[in-house]
């Protein structure tokens, strides 16, 4: 499944760039994520409890960056599995400066496998959706709570199979 | 096929379901339909379920004037086969015929179809189309949810952990009304591809009202405002249906690309304002 979006984060361009690495911000900002712990240079283990619906799931996975490319992109690769399925993301995230902000563009895919995926099939593309979408949101909250001015972040998102 | 061990409670009135789900650790069970199969396959792995099956008067219907009143554990087929909301709101009896299977409407509820939200579910249709509200109370407090901002995304409600479902309220139609509930269903599962809930009145040659409510299309069910307004102010139908899903983010998976989907739900709206159309007098 490919994913691209955007998101404008309200800050600048050097900033979003750092807060986009920040295990601490990711952490806070991945929705149901427990634990995020650095076990290697620009490598992390993360523990994440997803909640939907009925679904429950424990994940334990690592997330890497890669092909640091200072202020303009980076790769973040999201590995993780648990009793319900596994799943793979790889994205090319663009920071791009934009009248009030930055703009972040993102683009890759993502390989969802397990029980989850042969039953939930139907329901990737919105699920994945919502929770890139929580991510962002919750990005800017940490942003603006971190003092810093806010504008609204616009999202928009696509995903095709 | 067999579920993870859990513990199991089953109260037999409100006060005490409140209790048992305060903390919102314990999952609730309505009719099951959605609930069980996930538990067989241990997708949901919940340590404690408790089932509102033995709370008395949870699935009353009954007509308070220009407000109908449906209990959460009312089923698909009390909804389908009531006579007060055939005469009253026959959009949503329509709507609660097209679920599933027999089997599922037989065993499955409003308030539990609704609580769970899936974003294809049908109900969600009917209910933002006839500006329906859900009545939500826990062990403190109550309270009155317009359906439009109900359902926030998929799998997503308004609802609070400790919160019950536990009434629809839904305004009557005028009998003067034409509606219609039309849908592209899943072969396997039954599921709305799109579905589209449409009221119209009419005046003289033009429209006066309409609503149109959409599932399966977006993360959750909307009502297509701007096709709306081009109906109620004399637009072309080709033109008023080509607005809707226009700018909105359409869901997409093996069986229907978000393209497809937006046409989709098109065709379904003009078919489905058709016969609305003809059933207004």
């Amino acid at each position: 499944m490919k994913i691209a979006g955007a998101h404008v984060l309200a800050v600048s361009q050097e900033r979003a760039y750092a807060l986009l690495q920040d295990p601490v911000v990711l952490g806070k900002s991945m929705p149901g994520c427990d634990s995020l712990e650095q076990i290697g240079d620009s490598q992390y283990h993360m523990k994440m409890k997803m909640m939907l619906a009925s679904i429950s799931g424990l994940f334990d996975g690592t997330v890497r960056i890669a092909d640091r490319n200072p202020a303009t992109s980076f790769r973040l690769i999201v590995e993780g599995a648990g009793k319900i399925g596994f799943m793979k993301g790889d994205g090319l995230l663009t920071l791009i400066p934009v009248d009030g902000g930055t703009n972040v563009q993102y683009e890759g895919s993502v390989e969802v496998g397990g029980t989850i995926a042969a039953v939930g099939q139907r329901l990737l593309d919105t699920t994945s959706k919502m929770i890139i979408k929580r991510f962002f949101d919750k990005l800017s909250a940490e942003v603006s709570s971190s003092g810093e001015t806010t504008v609204t972040s616009t999202p928009s998102s696509t995903i095709t199979s | 096929m067999i579920p993870q061990e859990f513990d199991y409670s089953a109260p037999t009135n409100l006060q005490e379901a409140f209790q048992l789900i305060a903390d919102g650790e314990r999952k609730v069970l309505a009719g099951g339909m959605s609930l069980i199969p996930l538990m067989k396959l241990r997708l949901a792995t919940p340590e404690h379920v408790v089932d509102l099956g033995r709370v008395p008067d949870l699935n009353h219907i009954g007509d308070e004037g220009s407000v109908i009143h449906i209990g959460a554990m009312a089923t698909h087929h009390d909804v389908e086969t009531s006579a007060v909301i055939r005469a009253r709101c026959p959009l949503l009896a329509e709507t609660a015929s097209n679920i599933g299977d027999v089997q599922v409407r037989n065993r499955g509820t409003l308030g539990g179809s609704i609580a769970h939200a899936d974003p294809s579910a049908d109900y969600p249709a009917a209910l933002v189309a006839l500006e329906g509200k859900i009545r939500i109370a826990s062990a403190k407090a109550e309270r009155t949810v317009p359906a439009a901002a109900f359902f926030l995304d998929p799998f997503t409600t308004a609802l609070e952990p400790g919160e019950l479902v536990v009434e629809v309220l839904v305004p009557a139609e005028a009998g003067s009304e034409g509606y219609r509930y039309e849908k592209l269903e899943h072969p396997a599962s039954g599921f709305a591809i799109v579905g589209i809930a449409a009221r119209i009145q009419k005046s003289g040659r033009g429209i006066a009202m309409a609503r149109i409510g959409v599932t399966g299309l977006g993360p959750h069910a909307f009502r297509a405002l701007e096709t709306e307004r081009l109906l109620e102010s004399g637009a072309e139908m080709e033109k008023a249906v080509a607005s809707l899903g226009e700018g909105e983010e359409a869901n997409s998976d093996l069986y229907a690309s978000a393209d497809y989907r937006r046409h989709l739900a098109r065709v379904h709206a003009r078919r489905a304002i058709a016969v609305a159309l003809t059933r207004a007098s």
